[in-house]
């Protein structure tokens, strides 16, 4: 079967990261983390390096793309690059171009992220809400309704162990993996042969 | 031809089934312009009916999401809230119940502690849970009981008057059977509708027990201070939290407190919702009756406009210029199953009714012949084919019960504004829920009468 092969993605071991995702650029996953068949992930104009334990659902978009104003070849312009922390969960069919992302946040679904926006830790993003401030969102927040309102949650929301733990049970049986790549070790295919 | 045309043009086609491009004229109390499907028809006095001119009446109340049936004198003790669900006081979104383990000393030995469940509520929408709440003090109560105090004092009041001097001729009011006919339905007849100054008969009910000594409340009236207190110093340079504030329609809906904070939300019991059903001011004649089952969406009575009187619908409107003659092409639908003749007739000059129009129309003259709507139709394959001679310069198509006909317009005003035209619609209409009379010539048949109703067209602005 062909696989598409992404000389430059480096795919931890213990991430499940299904082979329909797509993955271009410079991508770092971390291990534990779940990659949905149809999510993209795509570093356009700079790295994007993703933590572990996140959760990328389906048709997903995380995309480190230029600013509107900037063609690709304007020279001096360096790249940027898109840092995921931990634990954060990205509902079905979101949008993220934000470029930093701290831990525990959860994007629901169609939720729509500029790229000046930094989410720091706990932070909900209502399903549906367009966030394209030139701001940093204060810890715990949630965003929610049609007016992006926000208000202050006291606890933050909980990591998706017990989900991200039947999922990588789960995901495999279904679907073929994108293979854990390491810049330095030798390459993985040799060894799942010989196994 | 750029997409963006295309995107036009596509919202365009589907703007012409909204439902407000076509309006009927409805006569009664005011005059109403609005479209059929807003409508009902009441068969007896053979007229549309709109909400305005019918009288509402509530039929039954359920809560909206365990959907359980509440009896109306259930209902008004409980304030018209629901006993098991809450809202969000922060989205106003039904809250639902969860659970977490706790660890939580044992009753018998305080030093091991065991995991217990403890439940909160929590909402789906904008993530607030009870324990962002406070617990709330009993602030209002007190103005509660001496509301209901002076209403069962007047109440007593009033029964020891019209015990007192009861005569023969007293009005239909006061008699035994209306006032226990009020105190189960609430405000339903006309004649008890609260006017200013009436005394509180609502809270009337729910009262003390007799034998119960009335303890006298005294309430203390609010006084005037002349004095205020400053404001705090740093009140123009503190910057505003805006999460941390509650806005005015979350305060508002705790009219109790009106939490200035949001962590002093605290979850309020679900509004129940009513099924009403209408009636018809003139025959007095249900229009509309909902099942009593709070999940079932059908009616026992459902006389809406749609089903009696036939539909014109704007189906394809070509470039309209100013004082050009253009052709509007519409659709007439019969709902009815027999044969309905339908007549349209231009509006004369210095019609009252004819307010809105801006263009001039020209309606075909002939009558238009629809067929009757036939459930089978669509599955009968050996369906005789209808043999109507049409037109083809009246009629462009027609379909089962539906015909597509032209009507000429020719736009009168110039500029900005959209392009109105109204006519007169005239149509037979077979009464069946009329008692068959025995008629002495042996004519089974119910008579047709001649319904004629005011329509007006939105056509949408000139082409540029």
């Amino acid at each position: 079967q062909a696989q598409k092969t992404n000389p430059s993605a480096k795919i931890a071991a213990g991430a499940v990261v299904c082979v329909e995702s797509e993955i271009r650029g410079d991508v770092t996953i971390g291990p534990r983390t779940v990659v949905h068949p149809k999510a993209r992930i795509i570093a356009e104009a700079g790295p994007i390096i993703i933590g572990e334990g996140n959760l990328i659902e389906e048709q997903a978009l995380i995309i480190n793309s230029y600013p509107e104003n900037i063609m690709p070849d304007t020279e001096g312009v360096e790249p940027k690059s898109m840092t995921i922390g931990i634990n954060n969960v990205f509902e079905v069919g979101c949008v993220s171009q934000a470029l930093q992302i701290g831990d525990n946040n959860v994007i629901e679904s169609k939720a729509d992220l500029g790229r000046n926006v930094v989410l720091t830790s706990g932070c909900i993003v209502g399903a549906c809400c367009q966030v394209n401030t030139c701001e940093v969102i204060p810890e715990n927040t949630v965003i929610y309704g049609s007016n992006s309102m926000r208000r202050l949650q006291t606890e933050r929301p909980q990591p998706q162990t017990l989900q991200l733990d039947f999922l990588m049970k789960i995901l495999p049986n279904y679907h073929h993996m994108k293979k854990a790549v390491k810049v330095t070790s030798t390459p993985v295919r040799n060894q799942a042969v010989t196994h | 031809m750029s997409q963006r045309w295309v995107e036009l043009r596509r919202r365009e086609m589907a703007s012409l089934l909204q439902p407000e491009r076509v309006l009927y004229l409805v006569h009664g109390e005011k005059k109403i312009r609005s479209p059929l499907s807003q409508l009902y028809f009441c068969r007896y006095c053979s007229e549309l009916r709109s909400l305005e001119c019918v009288s509402h009446e509530v039929d039954s109340h359920y809560c909206p999401s365990c959907l359980e049936n509440m009896p109306s004198a259930e209902a008004k003790l409980k304030k018209n809230r629901c006993a098991n669900c809450f809202d969000c006081p922060c989205c106003m979104h039904t809250l639902s119940t969860r659970a977490t383990n706790i660890p939580a000393p044992l009753p018998d030995d305080p030093t091991k502690t065991a995991m217990k469940k403890a439940y909160y509520l929590a909402c789906g929408f904008c993530r607030w849970t009870s324990r962002d709440g406070a617990l709330w003090g009993k602030a209002i109560n007190k103005l509660i009981e001496y509301y209901q105090q002076l209403a069962q004092r007047e109440k007593l009041e009033r029964d020891r008057k019209k015990l007192a001097r009861r005569r023969p001729f007293m009005p239909l009011a006061f008699s035994q059977h209306t006032i226990h006919v009020v105190e189960k339905y609430g405000l339903g007849t006309r004649l008890q509708r609260t006017r200013p100054g009436a005394p509180i008969t609502s809270l009337a009910g729910l009262s003390l027990k007799e034998g119960e000594d009335q303890k006298e409340i005294n309430i203390e009236p609010a006084q005037a201070l002349d004095e205020v207190e400053p404001l705090p110093e740093d009140c123009y340079t503190r910057p505003i939290n805006l999460p941390e504030g509650t806005t005015l329609r979350q305060r508002l809906l705790q009219p109790d407190f009106q939490p200035a904070g949001a962590s002093q939300l605290h979850p309020k019991h679900k509004h129940l919702l009513i099924k009403r059903s209408l009636r018809c001011r003139k025959c007095e004649h249900n229009l509309s009756k909902p099942e009593f089952n709070p999940t079932s969406i059908k009616f026992k009575i459902q006389l809406v406009a749609v089903s009696y009187i036939p539909e014109v619908r704007i189906m394809s409107i070509p470039n309209l210029r100013f004082q050009k003659e253009s052709q509007v092409l519409l659709t007439l639908t019969n709902p009815v199953e027999n044969i309905t003749h339908v007549t349209l007739v231009a509006c004369e000059e210095g019609d009252p009714e004819d307010i809105n129009s801006t263009a001039k129309v020209m309606v075909p003259i002939k009558e238009l012949v629809l067929a009757g709507k036939d459930a089978a139709a669509e599955y009968d394959e050996l369906a005789e084919p209808q043999d109507f001679q049409d037109d083809p310069d009246v009629v462009a198509f027609r379909k089962s019960n539906k015909i597509g006909f032209f009507i000429k317009v020719v736009p009168q005003r110039e500029g900005l504004g959209d392009v109105t035209v109204s006519f007169k619609i005239r149509h037979d209409f077979r009464n069946l829920a009329a008692p068959i009379r025995p008629s002495e010539e042996g004519d089974a048949s119910t008579e047709a009468i001649w319904l004629t109703h005011h329509v007006e067209l939105n056509l949408g602005p000139l082409a540029p």
